[in-house]
């Protein structure tokens, strides 16, 4: 099976500090892998890279067959329309309901898709994250485990090959991150590969899928599903 | 049975009208709701550019005009008025005829007799007044002699003014320099008109530019999200390109229904003042004249946002 992600001795450097040095790593569609690591191991950077936000210093990234280490600033929105993006602040548009959210993660991918259909869709994907009932609400009017599942229905609404999120329960409590792994469990089920960036090594070491631990930017150990033994990085955080 | 393949209808058009509905609303909707959201920001680009874009009206027509003018006075500078000596014989007037009907640097030539010169006088200002005061027809007989370039005016008044026929005390109209007095007056006004009308393109790109700078930096995180979430570079840049060129085009609006106003006024209080220090002011040219300002009003807001949108937006 072809990877989804694939690095290739990718290097990223900001002046002499190196975020990133010679990391390597491959995703399978369905695969839901945790991302672990000190503050400052180079997490960020690592999906800041996939999502093209910036570009290696070294190396190739490929994101379902998207060259992402060369590809022209013009270009870049057509990868992002192969990858859906979780933060921790959410980042929902605070001026559009949060179907209007969803839906226009939809519509800016694909201006084919009519007002009706988008509307659709994106209802689907809130009753698919638990909040089929709060589509009219804004933003504001959500709790934080609200606008976070908000924030994933957007991010998985155009059915994207790979899904990234970024400490995404770094705001949420103990239950609604657990409510928000199983929703990230579902969505990889579906075969969609999906990397988690996170500091919560409770739910890395109880939910037992590939960790991979990055250290002063450095992959220094790639752990496969049901083999995740104590965080090695821990001791260096 | 055999299946049969029925093969849908593509909807062409309705996959048309979609895409333009969605290009409208987040082009074209999105940033006039946005302007007029911003309105107090954008509030000072407006007032300004209309302002400026008023004087360019203002000197435009004022160029124009004097454009004419000096047209006017090169074709007055080119028609030489040999002004014939009282009771001259008309076999005197025939040979001075003869003579410059031969020169090669003579185009045409006719003959005003007195009574013509005096209609003609009676239709400039000021001189029905003078003629008037006098007794009899003060105004002399001429031969007018068109010479085919302005420089050879004064060879033929250098020819014209010993001959016998001629007007002894006021030979002839020419004037030494008087035309290039006024080309380079009129120079002097188009070099400076120039230079202002640079200054308030200059003033109004940069104000414009300080607007759309201020809007993308007030929506900076609505920029990142719209990126974050693969919208295309045109759907993020675009919106703020059509915010200038909607303050371009409300200014150049206002200010080109001013500059019609203001030349339809003149027109209309002092009509024949106006035809004279304005010539060539007409409803048209002021209706052009306001188009001009509105279509400058336009590029000037899209330019300067596009170059503000170039410099200030990352992709």
């Amino acid at each position: 099976m072809r990877p989804i992600l694939e690095l290739t001795a990718v290097t990223r450097a900001y002046g002499p500090r190196l975020a990133l040095d010679d990391v390597s790593l491959a995703l399978e569609p369905g695969e839901l892998t945790f991302l672990v690591g000190p503050s400052g191991a180079g997490k960020t950077t690592l999906l800041k890279l996939i999502n093209r936000e910036i570009r290696p210093t070294a190396g190739e990234i490929w994101v379902d067959g998207i060259p992402a280490h060369s590809l022209k600033a013009s270009r870049v929105s057509q990868l992002r329309r192969h990858v859906g993006v979780v933060f921790q602040d959410f980042k929902l548009l605070p001026r559009l309901t949060a179907e209007e959210n969803v839906a226009l993660a939809l519509q800016v991918g694909d201006l084919r898709i009519s007002d009706d259909e988008a509307s659709e869709r994106a209802m689907d994907a809130l009753e698919a994250v638990g909040l089929g009932d709060r589509g009219a609400s804004f933003p504001h009017q959500l709790s934080g485990g609200q606008q976070q599942r908000v924030a994933v229905a957007r991010a998985v609404v155009s059915q994207p090959r790979l899904l990234i999120a970024d400490e995404p329960t770094g705001n949420l409590d103990l239950e609604t991150s657990w409510q928000m792994m199983d929703l990230f469990a579902d969505i990889a089920t579906f075969g969609t590969a999906v990397l988690i960036a996170t500091h919560n090594v409770e739910i890395v070491t109880r939910l037992q899928r590939r960790v991979m631990t990055l250290v002063q930017g450095r992959l220094v150990r790639d752990q496969p599903a049901g083999r995740t033994g104590r965080m090695a990085w821990l001791a260096s955080s | 049975m055999a299946g049969v393949v029925v093969k849908a209808h593509f909807p062409r058009r309705r996959i048309v009208q979609i895409v333009a509905a969605n290009v409208f609303r987040y082009l074209f909707r999105g940033a006039a709701r946005n302007w007029l959201r911003n309105i107090g920001s954008t509030a000072p680009a407006l007032s300004s550019m209309t302002l400026l874009l008023l004087l360019s009206g203002v000197v435009g027509l004022v160029g124009f005009a004097l454009h004419n003018l000096e047209q006017a006075q090169a074709a007055q500078a080119s028609l030489l008025h040999v002004y014939m000596r009282d009771g001259v014989p008309s076999t005197d007037v025939d040979v001075l005829w003869d003579r410059l009907s031969k020169d090669p640097r003579v185009a045409s030539i006719t003959y005003t007799t007195k009574a013509e010169a005096l209609a003609r006088a009676q239709r400039i200002p000021g001189l029905p007044q003078l003629a008037a005061a006098s007794e009899g027809n003060p105004f002399p007989a001429s031969l007018d002699v068109r010479v085919k370039t302005i420089d050879d005016a004064a060879a033929i008044d250098s020819l014209v003014r010993t001959d016998i026929a001629v007007d002894p005390l006021d030979p002839t109209s020419y004037d030494r320099g008087a035309y290039q007095r006024i080309q380079a007056v009129l120079f002097g006004l188009a070099v400076a008109g120039s230079v202002f009308l640079m200054l308030l393109g200059f003033v109004a790109v940069t104000v414009t530019m300080n607007s759309i700078r201020a809007a993308i930096h007030s929506r900076r995180d609505e920029v990142t999200i719209m990126q974050l979430v693969g919208a295309p570079r045109w759907m993020v840049r675009g919106p703020f390109v059509v915010e200038g060129a909607i303050t371009g085009a409300l200014s150049g609006a206002a200010a080109g229904l001013i500059t019609f106003g203001l030349a339809m006024a003149g027109m209309a209080n002092g009509p024949a003042s106006f035809t004279q220090f304005a010539p060539g002011i007409t409803v048209t040219v002021a209706a052009i004249a306001a188009a001009i300002v509105f279509a400058t009003g336009l590029g000037l807001g899209s330019g300067s946002s596009m170059i503000s949108v170039r410099r200030h937006l990352e992709s």
